[in-house]
């Protein structure tokens, strides 16, 4: 009956090679498409098999890992020991401390940094390459391995985790502030400056009015991070709520630790409200 | 008017006044209460200046074990972003609330996500030591279970604004629900899944990074062995590699895409 | 010529809300029929017509395709009778992203296993057919762009390309033309008849342009406040008839 319908209509008795170079050129086309999407799934495929043998992982395992976490989770953690909270105050005030110190030396340093390496601010393009190496290194180390470092050198605590805190928001705001100040318009830069004024009058008249939303959303956002980064830092000895967390595992107090889990989240959560409350009122 | 004009932008400069100070005055009394004084910070940069200047050359004694902790490091990402990938399709579905059986369903996974994914990485590969043993298996379960919670939403976030009318067109021609899924939805999310896939992968990367610190497995733990033993030229060397392979999976992710648009550009023209 | 295709009977549709879209509506539509309805926006052309394959489940009536009820088809029944049913919507509706060829193949998809289908899997005779379609709508060159690079009215075709494949007995087109400009409303309405012609298709068009629903139409339906107004030939839908159709009722309108 279909092939039937066909045949009434007008236009549709094309000669056999007609059809036939059409559907080749179907053909072709799906082929460049299939050959690329069999390329990928196999390079997927050849590197999930190479890490399976690298690593000794068994499929099976994520079955018996889903359920031993579970069996875990309800049995030895559960019920929460809700006894300890007073004595995590502390620490989770010092994570709280711990981040937002951070974010603050972050800030004072990527501010210089990203006026060196945005090319319109930039007194040097050597100097801004220069600042673009020094923040994409400290952006691809991850805060954990600067506090590994700093807690042989200067010791645990919080200090070590404000520092390695410090650092590696280095190379996230380093480069936001950059990206920013280069997408400022120049007219205005041009018109402040055609005043007369000098550098700093032109950073405050021209660039900071443009600088001010990207400055303050991108802050925030690094001090949300912070917050889990700070949290776990106290694992390898920086302080704060991570520390007490390693520190009742180890002790086999789980129902201890599934309280310090808990009020890792709550913490989380508070100060993403609360920075979310912050950028509506400031933009 | 413009008197009003006036003392609003008075009062908002008050405003702003108030925040700065209240920010700095907290700035100051976090650092105070972390008993962060000036004498510390004098002392601690000399601390500093001496890890630095022990820093330089970068060396290693193990260079096989080194380049073999990277790679266990890497294949433990991939697993974990590829199983993460793998389960949160499956379970992104579910959640899109235009797309999934149930709208309580829908609730519970994103329920189940946000929970996931609020929880560091390296506190379930902790939660995972304890529960399966030492080594990568609980890295890799790690990973994947936190990009779940991270994918999911994504995920979810994209299938959620897609528009329904395609759904529509198909199911009116007669398509059922799993060839409405693969022929209709997911061509249509395909470069934002692949996008939100791969900046998971550079994640992952970094995290693997740092797992073998609990214990599980790869490059972290002969950081922490170097630092132990105040090796600072041997931590370097490790601070390295870790650059390294962070750098060397956006290059690859990056030569795929490229690959892939190429390829669709030829096939589509 | 003269088969009956759909009956309609006391078909209702009424929302959570409470809001009455149709009321006890019936229709008869013959086997090769042109139909368009007409009506104001609000009326409720959108709910009837996306009713009758059940895009929007209807709060009780019988729908009769082919002597089956559609309102009591179970899932598979129901996508049976759908694939039955070509859909033509004022978004085109297209997956914007692949190839249009294999938009047209969609329409294939309601006639293949859920895995072959799912897969995309299409053989050669399924791709002549459609790009044979392609050829037919004018868009052979077009056949493997991507959908978003047409302009709207091409789209458009290739949706008609796509509700031709299904080889439908039956098509329903809501609001084709209601996003194109007049030109392509009319290559497309063009289009629509010639397919509907040469295939024997019954067609069931919702326009709010009354000109093109008198030029294109066999017979005209309005629709005012969920029910059925007008019912009859194109030459007794008079002047006083469509401005009784568009007239704000202020009894009936709610406020």
């Amino acid at each position: 009956m279909r092939q039937e319908a066909l045949k009434v209509s007008p236009s549709s008795q094309p000669s056999m090679t007609k059809k036939q170079s059409k559907y080749d050129e179907y053909k072709r086309r799906r082929k460049i498409l299939l050959k690329s999407q069999a390329y990928i799934v196999g390079l997927i495929s050849l590197l999930a098999l190479w890490s399976i043998w690298g690593t000794g992982f068994n499929l099976l395992s994520l079955v018996f890992g889903t359920y031993e976490i579970l069996v875990f989770i309800f049995t030895d953690m559960f019920p929460p020991d809700l006894s300890v909270i007073g004595s995590l105050i502390s620490p989770a005030l010092d994570t709280l401390y711990m981040s937002y110190v951070g974010m603050v030396i972050s800030v004072l340093v990527s501010l210089i940094l990203g006026v060196l390496a945005a090319n319109n601010l930039s007194p040097h393009w050597i100097v801004a390459r220069v600042s673009r190496s020094v923040t994409a290194f400290l952006r691809s180390v991850p805060a954990v391995v600067w506090a590994i470092i700093l807690v042989s050198g200067i010791g645990l605590g919080p200090l070590t985790g404000t520092i390695a805190i410090g650092l590696s928001g280095i190379g996230i705001l380093g480069k936001a502030y950059a990206e920013v100040l280069e997408s400022i318009d120049e007219n205005q830069l041009e018109g402040v400056r055609a005043t007369g004024a000098n550098w700093f009058q032109v950073i405050g008249q021209a660039v900071w009015p443009q600088f001010k939303a990207g400055f303050v959303s991108w802050s925030l956002y690094k001090l949300d991070m912070n917050i889990r980064e700070a949290a776990i830092l106290g694992l390898v000895g920086a302080g704060g709520l991570g520390y007490y967390l390693q520190g009742s595992i180890n002790l086999f107090q789980y129902k201890e630790a599934a309280t310090a889990i808990l009020m890792i989240f709550a913490l989380i959560l508070l100060v993403e409200y609360m920075t979310a409350k912050i950028r509506e009122r400031i933009i | 008017m413009i008197k009003n004009k006036e003392t609003f932008r008075q009062q908002k400069k008050v405003q702003n006044s108030i925040f700065t100070f209240l920010a700095f005055a907290f700035f100051v009394f976090s650092m105070l209460q972390l008993n962060i004084v000036p004498e510390r910070i004098v002392r601690s940069i000399d601390r500093l200046g001496y890890i630095f200047s022990n820093m330089f050359p970068p060396v290693t004694n193990e260079p096989l074990n080194l380049f073999g902790a990277a790679i266990e490091s890497i294949q433990v990402a991939i697993l974990g972003t590829i199983l993460g990938v793998l389960i949160s399709l499956f379970l992104a579905v579910l959640a899109a609330k235009n797309l999934t059986f149930s709208p309580y369903l829908s609730y519970f996974i994103k329920a189940f996500a946000g929970f996931v994914r609020a929880v560091p990485a390296l506190i379930w590969a902790l939660l995972f030591i304890v529960a399966v043993g030492l080594g990568p298996t609980p890295g890799i379960l790690a990973l994947a279970i936190n990009s779940i919670g991270m994918l999911v939403k994504v995920y979810g976030e994209a299938l959620e604004e897609i528009d329904m009318g395609i759904v529509e067109a198909l199911e009116s021609a007669g398509a059922t629900k799993l060839q409405v899924i693969l022929q209709g939805v997911f061509p249509s999310v395909l470069t934002a899944f692949t996008a939100w896939s791969l900046f998971r992968l550079d994640v992952n990367i970094r995290y693997s990074a740092i797992l073998g610190v609990v214990g599980a497995g790869g490059i972290g733990w002969e950081l922490m062995k170097a630092a132990q033993m105040s090796r600072y030229d041997e931590a370097l060397m490790v601070t390295i590699v870790i650059f390294g392979m962070v750098m060397s999976a956006e290059v690859i992710s990056e030569f795929m895409k490229k690959r892939t648009n190429a390829a669709t550009a030829q096939a589509l023209n | 010529m003269m088969e009956t295709i759909l009956e309609i009977k006391h078909l209702n549709k009424t929302y959570p809300d409470g809001t009455e879209a149709l009321k006890d509506i019936s229709l008869s539509v013959k086997k090769g029929e042109f139909i368009v309805i007409i009506g104001p926006s609000g009326a409720g052309k959108s709910t009837f017509l996306r009713s009758i394959n059940r895009l929007s489940e209807p709060s009780g009536g019988e729908i009769l395709f082919h002597g089956e009820d559609i309102v009591k088809a179970n899932r598979a029944k129901l996508r049976k009778i759908r694939r039955n049913i070509g859909m033509i919507f004022q978004g085109f509706n297209l997956v914007k992203r692949l190839p249009t060829v294999r938009n047209v193949l969609h329409g294939k998809l309601g006639y293949m296993s859920t895995w072959k289908g799912a897969l995309g899997l299409f053989g050669q005779e399924e791709v002549e057919e459609a790009l044979d379609i392609l050829e037919r709508v004018g868009l052979e060159k077009q056949a493997f762009k991507r959908a978003d690079e047409l302009s709207g009215g091409q789209q458009q075709r290739v949706a008609i390309a796509r509700a031709i494949n299904q080889s439908p007995s039956m098509i329903l087109a809501d609001e084709p033309i209601a996003s194109l400009d007049p030109n392509a409303s009319r290559v497309v309405m063009d289009y629509l008849q010639k397919a509907c012609r040469d295939e024997g298709f019954t067609t069931i068009v919702n326009l709010h342009q009354v000109d093109f629903a008198k030029e294109y139409a066999d017979r005209i339906v309005g629709i005012k406040n969920g029910e059925v107004y007008f019912d009859g030939p194109v030459h007794e839908l008079t002047e006083d008839v469509i401005k009784a159709i568009y007239a704000t009722d202020k009894e009936a309108m709610p406020v």
